[in-house]
């Protein structure tokens, strides 16, 4: 048996994977770094496979969380995981799209399956999942709320601002100026994808496109990027688990070697 | 192998403590100094004008005074430099040399007269047009002019053997770095990537007659022992520098050695030799015409990318690593050249993007991380 | 009978005729240069070689809210966000080559000056490398002192003769001396007469609204060494100057309050929102550190004091000029208030603007704002901070307008 756990800032997820590569269980916990979260996720995991820690013959730690995860055999990169969960789940994929609440990537899979290369926003909060945040608060509603109130636009109202301190006073703005918040709603995710397809074409796309992390749940991102790219794009299923089945699959990888090794 | 990690520690502490190691340089050699901004200064005749030429390459301050001259888009190492002299770090330097290669120097030089009115000024612009006739005068010019003010300061002459003696003593110096940085290659793990980038800061703060006895002594106890085998990725890095250091320990972290480089603080300053010119500043002029691949100099042919990719080739590295200095414009404009160049040679590229004082490693950590990962595979 | 034009109809027709013969000459197989915008446009008017500007092209295009699909492309290869907007809006154009603003031909040869700043030296050394074509650089040293140095002088002479030399070559053509004096001759009286123009705006009222003067920019940028450009501009003098004999304003449905000068480019996607909410509060914009950049006189056989002019121009000199350049401003024009454009794409003009704000506020009193903006990419202003400010300085300038009648 295989862990691997994902320990975002916001979240914590743990995968259980057998010698098979069956997913046996997953669980999720919305603390992360810092807090009890991680241990939470793998105890919640580890109780729905049924198993105790000592069946668990390696352990990969991946996110932001990762350095200080001490029960960790190993630890890798998200972009890493993500690379590697996104084929595992979606075979074509040949880039990723992972909207993240601090930071977007993009990563590129070759038709091995390896990591080509791969790009990062991290610096700044327009195009990640802190941008549609910010501005839900703004439309004093939920993420999920924004994504109904997005679907149900009718006009196309522009935000255009790549400073998020210059795009709120924007929305504020076509707020008091009598717009729908369904229309600023749609105009917020218009942002977003405007950002994400910016830092896509600096690597350049191939299809499949396939989006993972949290934000992928929202289906008016999916669809406004899709339009955005002009491609499709399809999400992978549980996407936000994503990370944690990369790290599993890591995990898997990394006992194998180390059984090949020494048996030499 | 103790004498030579204590020369490495010596070096290396050197150029962490850059405040002390100028002010015993001056005490050792009975210079005062003269602060020298990037990216390229007359250090030659400063240093036969009887002055330790110090490099001003920025600092890790928190950036509090400078808010009154700079919007924020300035590049730290620019912040950085006003707010030491806002602050009276510069106040012991004799003079300070502002050549002005990029707007955003031209402006700084300018704010440095109300901002920092308390040191002696020299501004300075070298040629653009650095390789037609009119471009060598100017510059010889522009290198006289500077001489007659450092005389005025020091109150003496700079005779003809003192310049003649200053500039051989440089020639030396880039001749020998250039044979350290061949010979560093083949050691990636007693010269690792923070070890390297510390030895060649170290120049900036010393008596290069020193300091150059310093790097023959640690390349001489090197050639005693064989070329380490390393199991590690090898990369050649370009940009202004290779900071903070925070960055260099996720290098030696991730197992990846620089095994040459192309950054403004290091081999820019030495890559070149002068070959030709009658006297000294004459042959200084004709070495900045000959100065190629260097963002802040216009040259047509854009020969960066070429350079990359052949010292990719040379020393056998795995890939190159940009290291962007945010708000640097020249470096900016040429990253896209040199990339596509990069791209057809199918050399891997990591893209990182710097300010010097930066107080969180991690996002800096994933991408490298990520990079050995991607190679790794 | 035919009714005469107006300057403005007339600055219009030359535009596009500008434009029309560019890519004529282009379509002939004849060469095509760029050049920056305070170039020695009298060596290529000489050899009768066609050349337009990008700043010019790139502005249209930004005034044509038709930017961000250039941005996009220079974006995507790699270029970044911090870098000048008229280098990413002209970079994308080189690969896209169609705007609804207009097009212009690719060069054959580029002519790069750096006295308006040092990002044309990397833009265009980009431009050179991509096109595989040559590069004239006219290296134009900052002037740190408060008058351009004889050295300076002399080597910007060396790179004309230089020039000369490379355009003779690339052209085949030779390099006629007697027309180039007459070239000359037209240049400086041409910005003689822009000037005057200009300066007419001192006039109270002013009968020139200034967000026009921005339309005739582009003109002073292309037409300088033309006898049309010249027309354009004494004709442009004689409407202004017939304007002020009536006492008319800058609008006809409301008074001139205040003036200002604004410092920096425009911002070219939001003229219109920007100019409207300067009207709103009556300001009138009658001047900028535009007229005296362009204004480029010397005497037709002398090469040292064309070489002084194209390196005078304001920034390229020191604080203590730019200082005491815009305190004139402020006397001879009559100012209320300064509106200080913080240009993204501008570091060369930003990054000393506090200085000079804080140095312009001692000597003359009169109240400035600062906003952030950018000349052409429409993603870097906030219209909610520029109005917010503009109020402010209303409200500063009717406070100062109270206490001197006071």
């Amino acid at each position: 048996m295989f862990l691997g756990v994902d320990i975002g800032s916001s979240s914590s997820k743990a995968v259980v994977l057998d010698e098979k590569q069956q997913i046996i269980a997953t669980a999720v916990i919305n603390t992360g770094t810092g807090t009890h979260g991680p241990e939470k996720a793998v105890m919640a995991a580890l109780l729905q496979a049924k198993l105790g820690a000592t069946e668990i013959k390696f352990t990969v730690a991946t996110g932001y969380g990762r350095i200080t995860y001490e029960k960790a055999d190993k630890q890798v990169t998200e972009i890493s995981c993500h690379g590697k969960g996104a084929t595992f789940l979606a075979p074509q994929a040949r880039t990723v799209i992972d909207i993240g609440g601090q930071d977007a990537k993009i990563i590129r899979i070759d038709d091995t399956g390896k990591i080509e290369n791969f790009v990062m926003n991290d610096k700044c909060a327009a195009g990640t999942g802190r941008f549609l945040e910010v501005m839900a608060r703004i439309l004093d509603c939920k993420i999920g709320e924004l994504s109904a109130f997005a679907r149900n636009s009718t006009q196309e109202i522009s935000i255009s601002s790549i400073c998020t301190v210059f795009a709120e006073s924007e929305v504020i703005s076509q707020l008091a100026a009598g717009a729908a918040k369904e229309d600023v709603a749609q105009g917020v995710h218009q942002s977003v994808a405007k950002r994400v397809a910016g830092l896509a074409n600096r690597i350049g796309i191939r299809p499949d496109i396939v989006m993972t992390g949290g934000v992928a749940l929202n289906d008016s991102m999916v669809a406004t990027l899709s339009q955005e790219l002009k491609q499709n794009i399809a999400v992978v299923p549980f996407p936000q688990l994503v990370g944690a089945v990369g790290a599993a699959l890591y995990a898997a990888e990394f006992y194998r070697k180390q059984l090949v090794k020494t048996l030499l | 192998m103790k004498q030579l990690n204590n020369l490495i520690t010596e070096l290396e502490t050197a150029a962490q403590y850059p405040s002390r190691t100028v002010q015993q340089a001056m005490e050792i050699s009975k210079r005062p100094a003269v602060g020298c901004f990037p990216y390229y200064t007359p250090d030659e005749i400063i240093y036969a004008a009887g002055f330790l030429p110090v490099g001003l390459w920025g600092g890790q301050s928190d950036i509090m005074l400078a808010d009154t001259y700079l919007q924020s888009f300035c590049c730290s190492m620019m912040r950085e430099n006003v707010e030491q002299g806002m602050k009276g770090h510069y106040d012991f330097l004799s003079a300070v040399i502002i050549p002005t290669y990029c707007d955003t120097l031209k402006c700084i030089c300018e704010n440095w007269k109300a901002a920092v009115p308390q040191t002696i000024l020299i501004p300075m612009v070298y040629p653009q047009n650095r390789s037609i006739q009119a471009g060598i005068d100017y510059l010889v010019a522009e290198y006289q002019r500077v001489q007659e003010e450092l005389e005025g300061i020091s109150g003496r002459k700079i005779t003809e053997q003192k310049l003649t003696d200053s500039f051989l003593l440089y020639e030396e110096y880039r001749t020998l770095m250039r044979e350290f940085t061949i010979l560093a290659a083949r050691y990636p793990i007693t010269i690792n990537a923070k070890t390297r980038q510390l030895l060649l800061k170290a120049a900036f703060f010393m008596d290069k007659k020193m300091y150059i006895q310093k790097i023959r002594e640690i390349c001489r106890n090197l050639e005693n022992f064989p070329a380490e085998s390393f199991d590690g990725k090898k990369v050649v890095v370009t940009g202004i520098l290779a900071e903070p250091t925070g960055l260099l320990d996720i290098l030696v972290e991730n197992k990846i050695a620089i095994v040459a480089d192309d950054l403004a603080n290091s081999s820019w300053q030495f890559r070149t030799n002068s070959q030709k010119g009658n006297g000294v500043l004459e042959k200084m002029a004709y070495r900045i015409a000959d100065q190629s691949g260097c963002s802040l100099l216009f040259e047509a042919q854009k020969t960066r990318g070429q350079l990359l990719v052949d010292l990719v080739k040379t020393t056998e590295a795995d890939g190159v690593v940009v290291v962007m200095m945010k708000f640097c414009d020249p470096e900016e404009f040429d990253y896209p050249i040199y990339k596509k160049e990069l791209e057809a040679a199918n050399i891997p590229l990591l893209y990182l993007e710097i300010e010097q004082k930066m107080d969180s490693m991690e996002q800096l950590r994933t991408r490298v991380q990520s990079f050995a990962e991607m190679l790794d595979d | 009978m035919e009714t005469k034009k107006t300057s403005k109809e007339l600055l219009s027709d030359l535009l596009n005729k500008h434009y029309e013969e560019a890519l004529a000459a282009k379509g002939r197989g004849e060469i095509v240069a760029w050049s920056t915008s305070i170039a020695p446009q009298e060596l290529l008017e000489t050899l009768d070689i066609k050349v337009v500007y990008p700043e010019n092209h790139a502005a249209a295009i930004g005034a044509r809210k038709c930017a961000q699909e250039f941005i996009d492309q220079s974006e995507g290869v790699g270029y970044s966000t911090d870098l000048c907007s008229y280098a990413r809006v002209n970079l994308g154009y080189m690969t896209i080559q169609e705007s609804i603003a207009g097009n212009i031909p690719l060069p054959d040869v580029l002519f790069c000056c750096n006295n308006i700043c040092n990002t044309v030296i990397k833009w265009y050394e980009n431009i050179a490398k991509e096109l595989n074509i040559p590069i004239i650089l006219f290296d134009m040293p900052f002037n740190h002192t408060y008058e351009v140095s004889d050295n300076s002088v002399r080597y910007i002479r060396g790179q004309f003769e230089s020039a000369i030399t490379q355009l003779e070559s690339i052209s085949g053509k030779k390099f006629d001396r007697e027309r180039f004096q007459e070239v000359m001759r037209i240049s400086s009286d041409t910005a003689r007469w822009w000037n005057k123009a200009t300066s007419l705006a001192a006039a109270m009222p002013s009968p020139l609204n200034g967000f026009d003067m921005f339309n005739y920019m582009a003109t002073i940028v292309c037409l300088r060494g033309k006898q049309e450009g010249l027309d354009l501009f004494k004709l442009w003098a004689e409407e202004l100057e017939a304007k002020i004999a009536q006492g008319a304003g800058p609008w006809k449905d409301q008074e001139e309050k205040y003036r200002v000068m604004w410092d920096g480019i425009a911002c070219w996607p939001y003229l219109g929102n920007t100019y409207k909410v300067l009207k709103k509060h009556g300001i009138n914009m009658v001047t900028s550190t535009y007229p005296d950049s362009w204004t480029i006189v010397y005497e037709s056989d002398d090469l040292d004091g064309m070489a002084r002019a194209y390196s005078s121009n304001y920034v390229n000199r020191n604080l203590e000029f730019g200082t005491d350049n815009i305190v004139r401003l402020v006397q001879d024009f009559s100012l209320d208030g300064i509106i200080y454009h913080s240009n993204r794409s501008c570091k060369l003009m930003d990054f000393r603007q506090y200085e000079v704000q804080r140095k312009v506020q001692a000597r003359t009193g009169v109240p400035s704002v600062i906003f952030d903006g950018d000349q052409t990419d429409p993603r870097a202003f906030s219209l909610a901070q520029y109005e917010t400010r503009i109020q402010a300085l209303a409200e500063m300038m009717e406070q100062e307008k109270q206490r001197k009648e006071a």
